[in-house]
């Protein structure tokens, strides 16, 4: 037991639990941003996709998912905060001149980045799980009586300012997420001099697309291709 | 006056002696051995590899280092390799040939039995450091791979890339860590050793200078093995790291233990040639670089042509010509007075005349570029990083510098010194070495003394002497010590004249080299005579060192350092000028056959010179007259 | 060439510390780095101040002794070099250049320049060896080793512990530096029978010496006078989580 302490206080340890856990929120808004590419297909599907989450086994699917994703989310925070104050106490005061090398403005700033995404989640949650902000937006149901998720989104993002935010929220992510993918897999051991590189830009990549496809909803709204 | 020193060689045939005076030897029982405490001086390869050892036994160990971390001693620095008698490459190797390589570079000066012994444990050296894990370089076959070096025509020369020191002092720290984390062994980093205390002529103990805040203590113990390493900085540039220095061992030689041989030193050919004035330390090509390239200069005096444009029938490839059998892997001390040969006749390349080419054109054409990256790449970069020109496309430029020093203090076959339970390992002593010292046999002799003999003798010698009693008489030896060498900074505190340690240590290191470097003549010795006492003089009263004794001062240290060099300096000329021959790294210029190859006087001079303090008299010597029955002593010839 | 240094200087470890500024002339762009500061101290000796205090020993970059931050940058500017073998020809006349202590909290300011390293010394003696008594050896061929490993082995054994990696960290972690010991033994047979506790007491013994967590920031590569991979990071996160958890 003394050993799983141990292990677990560990620095390493605690980037994988970092590690890991952010594969899985990535993992997640993968699926997110899958759903939210059905407003492309139409308001049926979308809506359809919506009640089949909801009611996956019986209901229980998305709460088994809901947990895992909170429990996900607070070790990953947790780690990150933790970590954070041992690395400034360690670091001891630093330079009067720096020159970083290797090191880029998304791998200095991710507690920051990490920070600002949970808050928007927070907000984002309220607005589009909950309903508790916007509410206006929350309560249209279509024509078979589902929950009109189509129609939240759409005129949602007719507003300037969650869509704003939106967009903000989103290029933070993918500037956290430009440094979290190459780094998941160096901290879970995933190196070698042929792959890392590929690793690397494939990461960076990932991390553009993931921006263009969840940014490509609003655009589509405002630009009128999406009603 | 002069007294007949003896070895104290155990009898039987060579091959055997060793093996007998193992067994005829004294044990401690191992619940016994842990009432035992030995000091170790320094952390190289000796110190490291028999503290560690020591410890693995159950001694109580103490080692000391005034680093700040066992891991930088000077070993680290040896790059090209380790000798061995493995006869892997099936090439005819054997602990003979080793011995008779050995005995032979070392222009037969030094003791037989020492040597042959270290050949005979110079394959589990080897056996001992790949169980460490000590990277040596590998053929496909996943087998270690050999090379060659200066002064043998057999591959025995185990190597890690060019840092085979960093790597086998790497090990040995391993080691040293290990019984430093079980609690074994009580580490002491940034303490210099000043004194040995002495009573009745045995060692007791040591005092130590706690570098960071100034305090001074003594230690005692039953036995103290100082593997302190050599004395080339004696002429301030040297490839010596900065700190080593002659305080250790000269200081217990003024407490009565023999100096043997100090004009012994080393020239190494390969070093990359002086830039200016401020030059602080010259940097070492490793000998290894001897194996694929080719040293020559051009024929005609004067000749400023970049070398490229040199025709080959218009360069003097000097080793190759002169000794067509051993050619560019010559011995050090025959490959270096060749170079000073043709820089003083006026064909040396670079600024001020003071260089040879090593080019490795020919290498690059016959190989490929990638087998010489693959092979010094990490030196290559080191010369361009220094000289800012790339030897890939210009030929290097090198020139001698001191490297090694074979004298050191006079041990017996125990490697204990005349002084009772003080032990001498590795460079420090005089042993195994001769005049001069083949490459990649340093590291050999560091490990074999520290793993493979301290471990028996000093067993022996504690077996048969006991424990040594905390006397009043200690007590009082170890407070007085103490006290003088607190005297002793203190009085270097309070000259408060004008000129820095280091200007009197550059200037100390020109008389040197001027007149007891690379070649040596009665004149310049006596002159030296003279000129080292009043550079001492001046040095007592004109040295300036700034701050306290109770901080970290490296002035201070830098002064303590060179106030022993400056004493040393003239125990070293003494030396040179009593040895009326030349040998090995000694080479007098009185003694020289006609076509410039060193004289030895095998009659007058079969003998080992060591010295004993005597206050403020000249020192008196004492002659360990060296036998050789197994082999003849030759003419040294590599043509 | 003439500079203009800007030097960190600090009387004793816990002192208040401040950058003072020094010019110095007639700079040899042949020089070290550490002969110009050679310079300097004979000059600031001879008009009685105190010398900067700074360390240095072999001077030919495999010692590990020295080590100083030069605008930012541990080891100054040039890549896989010490600050002993880098040569004024790197900088111009007329150039401002800061010249800073290691900075970590487990590397405590001893002087001026000089910190103190102990704690690399006691996160070896947890376990970055291997265990093998003098004399125990079998011979040297016994074990054939390939020799990509052997060649692995001595990339990660190079590292000469100067503290760079530390240095260079934004977070002053040391795993490049343990787990380039870690690497060497690992990649070798000789290192496999104690592989499990070798990990587990190395990264622990890191992580209580007070150094930081490793965020991939990969400074420590680019910094490492040796070259080191960051690629021996990578394995040993992932050696300790198994070892340690099976």
């Amino acid at each position: 037991m003394r050993r799983l302490i141990e292990v677990w206080r560990s620095t390493v340890f605690q980037k994988w639990v970092m590690a890991v856990t952010g594969v899985m929120l990535g993992g997640f808004l993968l699926a997110h941003l899958a759903g939210n590419l059905l407003i492309f297909v139409g308001a049926n599907d979308m809506n359809a996709y919506a009640v089949e989450l909801r009611e996956l086994l019986h209901g229980s699917a998305i709460w088994v998912l809901r947990a895992a994703l909170v429990i996900g989310l607070v070790l990953h925070v947790r780690a990150g905060i933790v970590l954070a104050q041992r690395n400034r106490k360690a670091s001891g005061g630093r330079y009067a001149v720096t020159s970083y090398q290797r090191s880029t403005p998304a791998s200095r700033t991710m507690l920051l980045s990490g920070l600002l995404i949970l808050s928007y989640v927070a907000y984002h949650l309220a607005h589009f799980t909950f309903g508790a902000v916007h509410a206006e937006y929350y309560h249209y149901f279509d024509a078979m009586g589902r929950h009109d998720v189509y129609r939240m989104v759409v005129e949602s993002f007719r507003q300037p300012v969650i869509t704003i935010l939106y967009v903000v929220a989103i290029i933070v992510t993918g500037f956290h997420l430009q440094h979290a993918i190459a780094s998941a897999f160096q901290t879970i051991g995933i190196n070698h001099p042929r792959y890392s590189p590929v690793i690397r830009m494939s990461g960076t990549l990932l991390s553009i697309l993931i921006v263009i496809g969840f940014i490509s909803v609003p655009m589509a709204i405002i630009f009128g291709f999406v009603q | 006056m002069n007294t007949e020193l003896s070895g104290r060689t155990p009898l039987g045939s060579l091959a055997d002696k060793w093996e007998k005076h193992k067994n005829e030897l004294k044990l401690v029982n191992p619940s016994n051995k842990r009432k035992y405490s030995v000091i170790v001086v320094g952390t190289g390869l000796a110190g490291s590899s028999a503290a560690a050892t020591l410890a693995e036994l159950g001694y109580n160990v103490t080692a000391i280092t005034y680093n700040d971390s066992p891991r930088r001693a000077h070993s680290i620095a040896a790059q090209g390799g380790i000798n061995a008698a493995k006869n892997y490459q099936n090439d005819g190797d054997s602990v003979w040939r080793l011995f008779y390589d050995t005995i032979k570079g070392g222009d037969f000066r030094a003791r037989e039995a020492n040597v042959y012994r270290l050949a005979q444990v110079s394959g589990n050296i080897i056996d001992q450091c790949v169980a460490q894990g000590v990277p040596f370089a590998r053929e496909y076959g996943g087998y270690l791979a050999n090379r060659s070096f200066g002064g043998a025509q057999v591959s025995r020369t185990f190597y890690a890339r060019g840092q085979t020191g960093q790597q086998l002092l790497l090990g040995a720290y391993q080691a040293l860590s290990r019984q430093v984390g079980l609690g074994k062994v009580n580490l002491l980093t940034k303490k210099e050793m000043m004194d040995v205390v002495v009573v009745d002529g045995r060692a007791h103990g040591v005092v130590i200078r706690d570098l960071v805040d100034g305090k001074i203590e003594a230690l005692t113990a039953d036995a103290v093995l100082l593997c302190t390493g050599g004395y080339s900085n004696v002429f301030y540039l040297s490839t010596n790291a900065k700190a080593c220095n002659v305080t250790a061992v000269y200081r217990a030689y003024k407490r009565g233990a023999l100096f043997a041989n100090p004009c012994f030193t080393q020239i190494h050919p390969t070093c990359i040639p002086v830039s200016g004035d401020y030059q602080s330390k010259l940097t070492l090509m490793s000998e290894s670089l001897r194996n694929d390239g080719r040293i020559w200069v051009p024929k005609e005096r004067g000749d400023t042509r970049e070398p490229n444009r040199i025709p080959e029938d218009e360069r003097d490839y000097y080793l190759e010509r002169k000794y067509p059998s051993f050619g560019n892997l010559s011995p050090r001390d025959i490959a270096s007075r060749a170079a000073k040969e043709v820089c003083d006749d006026g064909r040396g390349v670079g600024p001020g005349g003071k260089g040879v080419y090593l080019d490795f054109a020919d290498a690059i054409n016959r190989l490929g570029r990638n087998v010489i990256e693959d092979r010094y790449g990490n030196l290559f970069e080191m010369y361009q990083r220094i000289t800012g020109e790339d030897p890939y496309s210009v030929p290097m430029r090198i020139y001698p510098a001191v490297h090694y020093t074979m004298g050191g203090l006079w041990v017996d076959y125990n490697l204990m010194s005349n002084v009772n339970g003080l032990f001498v390992l590795g460079e420090a002593n005089f042993s195994d070495h001769g005049a001069n010292r083949l490459g990649a046999s340093a590291l050999m002799q560091g490990l074999a003394d520290g793993y493979f003999i301290i471990p028996y003798t000093l067993g022996g010698y504690l077996a048969s002497t006991g424990v040594g009693e905390r006397t009043e008489a200690v007590r009082e030896k170890a407070t007085e010590a103490v006290q003088h060498s607190e005297e002793k900074i203190r009085h270097l505190l309070a000259i408060k004249g004008n000129r820095t340690p280091t200007s009197f240590h550059r200037e100390l290191g020109k008389i040197m080299w001027d007149k007891c470097g690379m070649a040596r003549n009665e004149q310049g010795l006596r002159s030296a005579l003279v000129e080292i006492p009043q550079l001492r003089d001046e040095f007592w009263n004109n040295l300036k060192v700034p701050g306290t004794g109770e901080e970290l001062n490296q002035s201070l240290e830098h002064s303590s350092r060179v106030a022993d060099f400056l004493e040393f300096a003239e125990l070293m000329v003494r030396d040179a000028l009593h040895r009326n021959e030349s040998c090995g790294g000694h080479f007098r210029e009185e003694f020289q056959t006609e076509d410039g190859e060193a004289k030895r006087n095998d009659n007058e001079f079969t003998y080992v010179a060591a010295w004993e303090y005597n206050g403020n008299n000249a020192p008196l010597m004492h002659k360990e007259h060296l036998r050789f029955e197994n082999v003849e002593l030759a003419t040294r010839s590599y043509k | 060439m003439n500079l203009r240094l800007h030097i960190w200087r600090q009387k004793e470890p816990g002192a208040q510390g401040m950058l003072k500024t020094y010019d110095v002339a007639d700079v040899s762009e042949h020089m070290s780095f550490l002969e110009m500061l050679d310079v300097l101290n004979e000059r600031l000796l001879e008009n009685g101040e105190d010398p900067v205090a700074f360390e240095h020993d072999c001077r030919e970059g495999i010692c590990g002794t020295c080590g100083i931050v030069i605008n930012g940058r541990p080891h100054g500017p040039v890549p896989k070099t010490t600050v002993c073998q880098l040569h004024m020809r790197s900088f111009h006349d007329g150039d401002s250049i800061t010249i800073e202590p290691w900075r970590a909290s487990a590397f405590p300011v001893v002087k001026d320049l000089v910190v103190d390293r102990s704690a690399f010394d006691r996160i070896v003696q947890k376990g970055g060896f291997v265990s093998v008594n003098t004399g125990n050896a079998p011979d040297g061929n016994a074990i054939p080793v390939p020799k990509v490993n052997a060649d692995l082995a001595m990339d990660a054994a190079s590292c000469i512990g100067c503290g760079a990696c530390v240095a260079a960290c934004p977070n002053a972690s040391a795993m490049l530096f343990t787990a380039a010991k870690i690497g060497h033994l690992h990649s070798l047979p000789q290192g496999q029978t104690e592989k499990g506790a070798r990990v587990y007491n190395m990264v622990l013994a890191m992580d209580d010496e007070g150094f930081g967590a490793c965020t991939n920031h990969l400074e420590c590569e680019a910094a490492c006078p040796k070259g080191i991979s960051a690629l021996f990071i990578a394995k040993m996160n992932a050696e300790f989580v198994i070892n340690s958890l099976l």
